[in-house]
């Protein structure tokens, strides 16, 4: 069976004390598609995705990989994707090579797989010259880059992307959208959560638009647009204030 | 701006508890324990104002406020952590003087459950000097006594982050030369015990070792009541001096270790990048014979870490010199001999040393923080998760514990006693690390990401210490039987106690890990949310 959807969320809603911070998440991600999903601040983009790669647990609502669900059979579908979570810590106390190497040992890999993707992979996003520094130690891009690597290394048919391109300068962005947009050329899909507009646009096949814990827009890029730009349609959708240009003249 | 301090701690620590049911029963508990122990210790402080025999009374609180004042310094250390909920970093951009900044950090870290319950049980001093002399040595001893409570906070205060720097210091430092440098430093109080405890205590020698004790800031603010119920000013001027002066001395080492806490601990100087060579996977692995697996990688890894990160080298080492410090003071003691009552002290001691050993894996994944994701993501099984941790900590507590027990036969002069002592201590250390497996994975907690490798966060911290306390003191429980084997079983009882005492371990490690990876497996998530630090 080969459901036509790569990844499918099914009424996912989740509580934190009283707050409803999702709120019945319904989306279906087309095998093969590059998929931004876009949101303001405190959307629940990064609480969505968790739920939908096994790190926090939803109160209601499935997650299906590839037509595995994540929280039946975690084995199965989490050997499907590669994550990369926001805002969470890496091992940092090993250098880039051995983060990577116990990755893939983590993952089961082939001593001899490992080594010549670790090797191309660091090569790739250039951080071979890092050498034995630790993560602990690198800037903000090349954690993002190396976290982006770990999510890459057992070559997943599907990769979950939780700000991929934040704090990231434009050489590393640059770097990253050429490994991206190769991998979903090769068959891969990718959802990703984002709010730099521009990548979104340049980027994307798809795009979903959340605000206040609901999808409220959902289609192919050009559906979203619909003869609009992307901004445009984004502060339509989430409802954004219109400056008059009066406040703030004390500045 | 004190009172903004308080108030804006008493907030952080009102805003922790909301939603969280658990956790507020818990510092309930704490605050109540606080409360009975208080009120108890208060009650013995009253006994030298009341008792008969005068010229015994010093001795109480002499010892009962060194005992307090060495506990207020080495508890921090080895136990609760420092409460770093008003964390000075994150004071550095606003425009507040030093003094205002010190004197608002020192008010809101008086405002906690352990502050509160020294208060408490010194507060019986200035009753008893009250009762027995009336207005004025009570308000004398009230001083003493506020004296005594803020030596205690700012003593835990500067030992803390004095200790922390040096661990900090550098990243790659030596585990050893640290080792060496505590261990060193413990000597002193090492030595002062073997000679104080070989000679057969009496009563005279009691009270001229108190006498002492009150001429030094450990005793000083608690025994000036009693002078000014004798009427003795000079006394009273004098240790109310030396404790001031302590005071001072400690708050102008504390100020000047909160500038290396406010610039902040980015590492000094440009990092030298040496050049990774070799192939991962064996550059991985290094020389360690480990499995190319999961659970191989797992342990290696581990194993970097008890090393490499600074609040768990920190672990192994206190435990280093708890460890050595309990039993060899148990065993020096004047108890010496060979009946059945110091057999059990010296049994008893090896139980707790080798739970206690066990127990600093209780909070293993509150080390690791959000890091723990990754292997929430692979969905690594727990019993593989457990056994991995527990063999990678072994690896550096088992040599720990065999040294421990060599020195200790060899202190005792009878190294016939080794077998019995490592079949103790290791019953001990496998069932303290079982329980402690179950507490890693039920009540584990977050720790802030800052690089104070004792801070920890209020009210969670203590709450979770008395978890924590719970499976040490069940890892002793469950060990008893190979201690009764050793102490009942005569000749064949010492002969079987080292093969005994190592499979009890062995079994109670396997059982454990069996048990607690099934539970890990359908709480990840969880797991992984009470690690998380919330900001």
């Amino acid at each position: 069976m080969i459901p036509d959807s790569a990844f499918a969320l099914q009424g996912l809603v989740k509580r934190f004390d009283t707050k409803v911070a999702v709120d019945g998440v319904e989306l279906a991600v087309p095998a093969g598609s590059f998929f931004g999903l876009l949101g303001p601040n405190g959307a629940g983009k990064t609480t969505t995705l968790s739920m939908a790669v096994g790190l926090l647990r939803p109160d209601a609502g499935r997650a299906l990989v590839l037509g595995h669900d994540v929280w039946r059979d975690p084995v199965r579908a989490k050997s499907l994707i590669g994550v990369m979570p926001d805002g969470v810590r890496l091992f940092d106390r090993l250098d880039g090579t051995e983060l990577l190497t116990y990755q893939g040992l983590l993952r089961g890999m082939a001593p001899d797989v490992i080594d010549a993707r670790v090797t191309e992979l660091l090569d790739v996003l250039a951080l071979t010259d890092a050498g034995r520094t630790l993560v602990i130690d690198y800037s903000a891009g090349m954690k993002k880059k190396i976290a982006l690597a770990c999510a890459l290394l057992h070559a997943p048919r599907l990769l979950v992307l939780d700000e991929p391109f934040e704090a990231v300068d434009p050489v590393s962005g640059a770097a990253i959208r050429d490994i991206l947009t190769r991998y979903v050329a090769g068959g891969g899909t990718v959802i990703f959560s984002s709010h730099v507009l521009e990548v979104v646009e340049r980027l994307c096949s798809h795009v979903a638009i959340m605000a206040n814990g609901r999808i409220s827009a959902v289609g192919t890029l050009d559906e979203v647009r619909d003869g609009r730009t992307l901004e445009d349609a984004f502060v339509a959708v989430v409802g954004g204030r219109v400056s008059t240009g009066s406040e703030l003249s004390w500045l | 701006m004190a009172l903004t301090f308080a108030r804006l701690k008493l907030r952080v620590l009102r805003n922790g508890f909301r939603g969280r049911p658990g956790k507020v029963i818990l510092f309930v508990i704490g605050l109540l324990s606080a409360l009975f122990y208080g009120v108890l210790a208060a009650l013995f402080f009253l006994i030298p104002f009341v008792s008969n025999a005068p010229d015994w009374g010093a001795v109480i609180p002499a010892f009962a406020g060194t005992v307090l004042v060495l506990g207020w310094i080495l508890m921090p250390l080895v136990w609760f952590g420092v409460d770093e909920t008003l964390e000075p970093g994150r004071f550095a951009l606003l425009p507040l003087p030093r003094p205002t900044l010190l004197r608002g950090l020192l008010i809101a870290a008086l405002l906690g459950v352990p502050a509160f319950g020294t208060l408490l049980a010194t507060s019986g001093l200035a009753i008893g000097a009250g009762v027995a002399g009336g207005p004025l040595p009570a308000l004398v001893a009230a001083v003493g006594v506020v004296l005594g409570l803020l030596l205690c906070v700012v003593v835990s205060r500067a030992v803390t982050s004095g200790f922390s720097r040096a661990l900090r210091a550098r990243r790659t430092r030596d585990l050893a030369a640290v080792v060496l440098a505590v261990l060193a430093a413990s000597l002193g109080p090492i030595q002062f015990l073997l000679t104080s405890g070989a000679q057969q205590v009496g009563t005279e020698r009691l009270t001229a070792f108190a006498d002492v004790l009150g001429w030094t800031p450990l005793a000083a603010p608690y025994v000036v009541g009693l002078d000014a119920v004798h009427g003795d000013w000079a006394a009273v001027a004098g240790r109310l001096a030396i404790t001031v002066g302590t005071v001072l001395l400690l708050m102008w080492w504390w100020s000047s270790s909160l500038e290396s806490a406010m610039v902040g601990t980015s590492a000094g100087g440009a990092v030298r990048v040496r050049a990774a060579t070799g192939a991962p996977v064996a550059r991985f692995f290094g020389r360690a014979r480990l499995p190319r697996t999961p659970y191989g990688a797992m342990v290696q890894r581990e194993l970097r870490y008890w090393v490499r990160d600074v609040r768990r080298r920190a672990s192994l080492i206190t435990f280093a010199v708890i460890g050595v410090f309990l039993p060899v003071v148990t065993n020096l003691g004047p108890s010496a001999d060979g009946n059945i009552a110091a057999q059990s002290v010296h049994g008893g001691s090896m139980v707790l040393v080798g739970a206690l050993a066990g127990l600093g894996i209780a909070n293993q994944f509150g080390y690791d923080g959000t890091a723990y994701a990754m292997h929430v993501v692979v969905g690594v099984p727990g019993r593989v998760e457990l056994r991995a941790r527990a063999v990678a900590y072994s690896w550096y507590i088992v040599p720990l514990l065999l040294a421990l027990a060599v020195l200790n036969a060899a202190l005792r002069g009878d190294l016939l006693l080794l077998p019995a002592m490592v079949g103790t201590l290791f019953a001990a250390y496998g069932t303290g690390l079982a329980c402690a497996t179950h507490a890693s994975v039920w009540a584990a907690y977050a720790l802030p990401e800052n690089q104070n490798p004792f801070a920890i966060n209020t009210g969670t911290g203590v709450a979770k210490s008395l978890l924590a306390m719970a499976a040490w003191f069940a890892g002793m429980v469950l060990a008893v039987p190979v201690l009764l084997l050793v102490l009942l079983g005569g000749s064949v009882g010492a002969a079987l106690a080292l093969p005994v005492g190592l499979a009890y371990a062995a079994g109670a490690i396997w059982l454990g890990v069996l048990t607690a990876g099934d539970i890990l497996d359908h709480r990840q998530p969880e797991l992984l949310a009470a690690i998380t630090p919330r900001t």
